[in-house]
């Protein structure tokens, strides 16, 4: 028996194949079944959380706003809690027409920001900014936006969109803590924050349809939804471009106005209730630095525009 | 901000991907000229010295590796962990860890004036650290008894 070390030739234990081939492979694979599986599951989620009464969502705002809530110095100013009160009760009676069930309370925010916004989120409460408040022409104007947040509460949208994104993250959670990498946190973060894009375009249309009948049924008319679309148009010229935003293109949704004024065959012309001037005046940037950055970011926030 | 972190995830990513790609051939070309350098110190896992000679010393040898993996050999591996199959990441680093040990063994053995290595054996450990044990090291020792003529 003759002792020898024969040279050893390459590649048996390691294959040519390029990292990244095999990489990119993976990943792909990976993400097409993850996206399949995430989309199954949040389908699901969507399903079955309206089944969550909403007197349980009432609480659960309750203890997610504990600890966010507004100032006590904007809570005692007469001003603020007159155009609240004035909101308030446009609130109710949009809410009546909409035939909004008994238990569903609407809460109405109003605060002081630049934002021309408005949202609605859990347990029926909802955010005006005083910036979209001083870009309304008319109180119809005003009765749309909160007539489409009304809608979002009555389709019980905010908890739909909180039952997506709480079971994906937790999905997404499980799955990967199980591969015990910190790549998992990582991919959480990042996921969870695109899901938190708030409500579908499909939850925006319906909210949209549903405003446009209340608002005729209340003031015998459409006018004053073509007036805000035209604003958000304005607006929409300095902000984002439109694959980053979850409502329907206003252009559209103007169109879906026209479209729906010509359904109901109603006359147009028409005359526009005002806004009282003493909202007007209150809501006028006395303290404009009052923004609060926390205001802005309130639980589930859904965008109007 | 989630666009910070994914701008730092991907530039670790082609980091880890770049440097350690980089690193990884630079070692093989290394251990494959000391792998012909040492080619005439034979290494066997027999027990017992071949028949025939005489008057030697024996002397334990052994050599020691430690190999980290990188940001991208980590993230490939854990999505390999999800699906399954040969994580060639890992191959990689494993295959020079062990080449790396039981060259350092050789050079010990060479040192010492050695003819062959008998005996040889091999034991590895994993290191891991950090947070959730992200970061893996692999461990290869060689050891084996030396026949030194004398």
């Amino acid at each position: 028996m003759s002792y020898q070390n024969p040279k050893i030739p390459e590649g048996i234990n390691v294959t040519d194949e390029h990292p990244l081939k095999d990489f990119f492979s993976m990943l792909l694979g990976v993400g097409l079944l993850a996206a399949l599986f995430f989309l199954a599951l949040s389908f699901i989620a969507e399903k079955l959380v309206v089944y969550i009464p909403f007197e349980t969502e009432v609480v659960l705002a309750e203890r997610m706003t504990e600890g966010m809530s507004e100032s006590p110095d904007e809570d005692s100013d007469p001003h603020q809690l007159r155009v609240e009160s004035y909101l308030q009760t446009l609130a109710d009676q949009l809410a009546i027409t909409q035939q909004l069930p008994e238990n569903m309370p609407i809460t109405v925010h109003f605060v002081k920001s630049d934002t021309v916004n408005a949202h609605a989120t859990l347990g029926g409460h909802i955010i005006i900014y005083s910036g979209l408040l001083e870009k309304m022409p008319d109180e119809n104007t005003l009765a749309m936006v909160m007539a489409h947040e009304i809608a979002h509460i009555k389709n019980r949208d905010p908890i739909i969109a909180l039952g997506r994104v709480l079971t994906v993250s937790l999905a997404m959670l499980s799955i990967l803590g199980a591969g015990d990498s910190g790549f998992s946190d990582q991919l959480v973060s990042r996921i969870g924050q695109l899901t938190m894009l708030s409500f579908s375009r499909k939850q925006e249309s319906l909210a949209d349809e549903l405003a446009l009948e209340t608002l005729t049924e209340h003031y015998g008319h459409t006018g004053g939804a073509e007036t805000l679309f035209s604003i958000f148009e304005d607006e929409e010229r300095i902000t984002m471009p439109a694959f980053l935003r979850t409502h329907p293109v206003t252009e559209s949704r103007l169109n879906n106005v026209k479209e729906f004024s010509a359904k109901q065959a109603v006359a147009q012309s028409h005359e526009n209730r005002p806004i009282p001037d003493w909202v007007v005046e209150d809501c006028a940037p006395a303290n404009e630095t009052d923004v609060k950055e926390t205001d802005e970011k309130k639980s589930a926030p859904e965008k109007i525009k | 901000m989630a666009y910070l972190d994914l701008i730092l995830f991907v530039t670790l990513l082609t980091l880890g991907y770049v440097v350690g790609q980089w690193l990884e051939k630079k070692h093989f070309r290394s251990i494959m000229e000391r792998e012909e350098r040492y080619r005439k110190l034979l290494t066997f896992n027999e027990r017992f010295p071949p028949k025939g000679l005489k008057s030697v010393n024996v002397e334990l040898v052994g050599g020691n590796v430690v190999i980290s993996i990188d940001y991208f050999k980590r993230i490939a591996a854990g999505l390999r962990g999800l699906i399954g199959g040969r994580v060639t990441a890992y191959e990689t680093l494993v295959e020079r860890a062990r080449r790396e040990a039981i060259l350092r063994m050789k050079e010990s053995a060479h040192n010492k004036g050695a003819s062959m290595i008998i005996n040889v054996r091999l034991e590895t450990a994993s290191i891991a650290k950090g947070q959730k044990q992200q970061i893996g090291s692999v461990e290869v020792y060689a050891y084996g008894t030396a026949i030194i003529p004398g």
